[in-house]
């Protein structure tokens, strides 16, 4: 067994796996970034009375839901450029890591969207017309008392959203990006596939750490921001 | 733009991997069920040790990446089989061992996980006196489970099994990595020829999104049925 597993290997990957978690950091990053801003505006048309503008919302999360992340990133990947190019637009030479924060954009809005549609509808309208009722407009209103009332009830969602994005970010290494899961492939690659085991143990520490840190993060943020809830006990 | 021929012709070559996908999903349930059930079970009841185990286990499952564990398994599995087979004096050549089975392990691993936590939280609505209410009335511990909590249980998990099953379905795409020919990998040997990879990825998000449908709608019906008999209490 020692021939094949040496636990001195999972121990070295690690330090040279790190640097490339700001890679995966950035892309994450951007497609929540990105991804809340669409998420947002589908929610807004899911909310909203408008009939085709919720049909279509409610079709792209159906669609999104249903779609692995690894085939809506080879969609995107080639799906893009060959749209472009009937236009006459040449998108051969674009960065592969725009076509990742591209496709997990989509991927984040269509979870965002749900995250943020129920948050808002857990709010109780009562809150909105007391505010409106005391003379706040309606940004004030929405502002000042739902959006944070909202927001804590988003919060469980929404740092699950992002540790399920941060664990499927793993798959762009299948259209080259090196990010961390990139590097590990890269290194198993340059050992001509020996100690394989070992260097996917070393990258699975540290994906299992920064999924609890930020999994602590965010129970935290939570206690903090719930202080000022009051629940109202019913006798 | 599109080639429509072989758009429609590779539609129906990354169909026939939908039964695989099925099948892996299917059996990973199956498996993952009971054993997800009683890791929720002892995480509720506190069982000592295990309580531990099973803690780390999950938060392990769910902070890794899908892709990883797959390579994970891909890779420990059949070194631990060699060395097996070898002491024991086995011939069987792992190498030779479909890849179906590691798809096995993968996925029924990772959902015991999953759906461990659904059970938890689950069994965490339904409140301490309908279990001693059973008692009460004579029912032993299996019984008032089997009859009384478990189905008001299921009622509250079934919108998470459904996500789970999904979850799952899609997770099997990643059997590529395994060489397991499943919908995403024939659909993709067959755009390989000629490049048609955007025909061949439509056609893969077709057939995905066509199974998804038909489980959710079929969990839909499922939950409609089982609300008929939960009474509302004003």
């Amino acid at each position: 067994m020692d021939k094949y597993f040496n636990s001195v290997y999972i121990t070295n990957s690690i330090p040279k796996l790190l640097p490339y978690l700001i890679v995966t950091f950035m892309v994450v990053g951007l497609s929540v970034l990105f991804g809340t801003l669409l998420g947002f505006i589908l929610a807004v048309a899911k909310i909203r009375k408008g009939k085709i503008a919720k049909k279509i919302a409610n079709g792209y999360t159906t669609a999104l839901r249903c779609t692995p992340s690894i085939v809506l990133l080879f969609l995107t990947y080639y799906g893009i450029p060959a749209v472009a190019k009937v236009f006459g637009i040449d998108l051969d030479h674009v960065d592969k890591t725009v076509f990742v924060i591209i496709a997990f954009s989509l991927m984040f809005a269509a979870a965002m969207c749900e995250v943020i549609r129920t948050a808002y509808e857990s709010v109780d309208k009562g809150q909105f017309e007391a505010a409106i009722s005391v003379g706040l407009s309606d940004i004030q209103a929405y502002v000042t008392i739902v959006l944070p009332q909202a927001f804590v009830v988003a919060l469980p969602n929404i740092g699950n959203s992002l540790l399920a994005l941060i664990k499927e970010g793993a798959l762009a290494y299948t259209i080259g990006l090196i990010d961390i899961m990139g590097k590990a492939n890269l290194i198993i690659a340059a050992n001509m596939n020996a100690h394989a085991l070992e260097i996917y143990i070393g990258l699975s520490i540290i994906y299992w750490v920064v999924s609890i840190v930020i999994e602590q993060l965010f129970l935290k943020l939570e206690k903090v921001l719930s202080k000022g809830k009051q629940v109202i006990k019913i006798t | 733009m599109l080639n429509y021929k072989f758009l429609v012709d590779t539609f129906f070559v990354a169909l026939s991997g939908a039964p695989t996908a099925i099948l892996i999903t299917i059996v990973s349930l199956l498996i993952a069920t009971p054993l997800g059930f009683l890791f929720a079970l002892v995480r509720i009841n506190e069982v000592k040790i295990l309580k531990r185990f099973v803690q780390v286990y999950i938060s392990f499952v769910r902070g890794t990446p899908m892709i990883v564990q797959i390579f994970i398994i891909y890779n420990s599995v059949p070194l631990i089989l060699a060395t097996i087979f070898t002491k024991l004096d086995i011939k069987i050549n792992i190498y030779d061992v479909n890849p179906i089975w590691y798809a096995f392990i993968v996925f029924s691993l990772n959902t015991i996980a999953i759906l461990s936590e659904v059970f938890r939280s689950a069994l965490g609505t339904v409140s301490k006196g309908q279990l001693e209410a059973a008692q009460s009335v004579g029912l032993t511990n299996v019984q008032a489970y089997a009859k009384i909590i478990i189905p008001q249980a299921l009622v509250v998990a079934l919108p998470n099994i459904c996500t789970a099953t999904t979850n799952l379905i899609k997770g099997t795409s990643l059997g590529y990595a395994m060489s397991l020919k499943e919908i995403n990998l024939r659909a993709k040997v067959a755009a390989n020829v000629g490049y048609n990879y955007v025909e061949a990825y439509i056609d893969i998000f077709l057939v995905y999104l066509i199974i998804c449908s038909i489980v959710e709608y079929g969990f839909k019906l499922y939950e409609k049925r089982l609300r008929t008999y939960k009474v509302v209490s004003a």
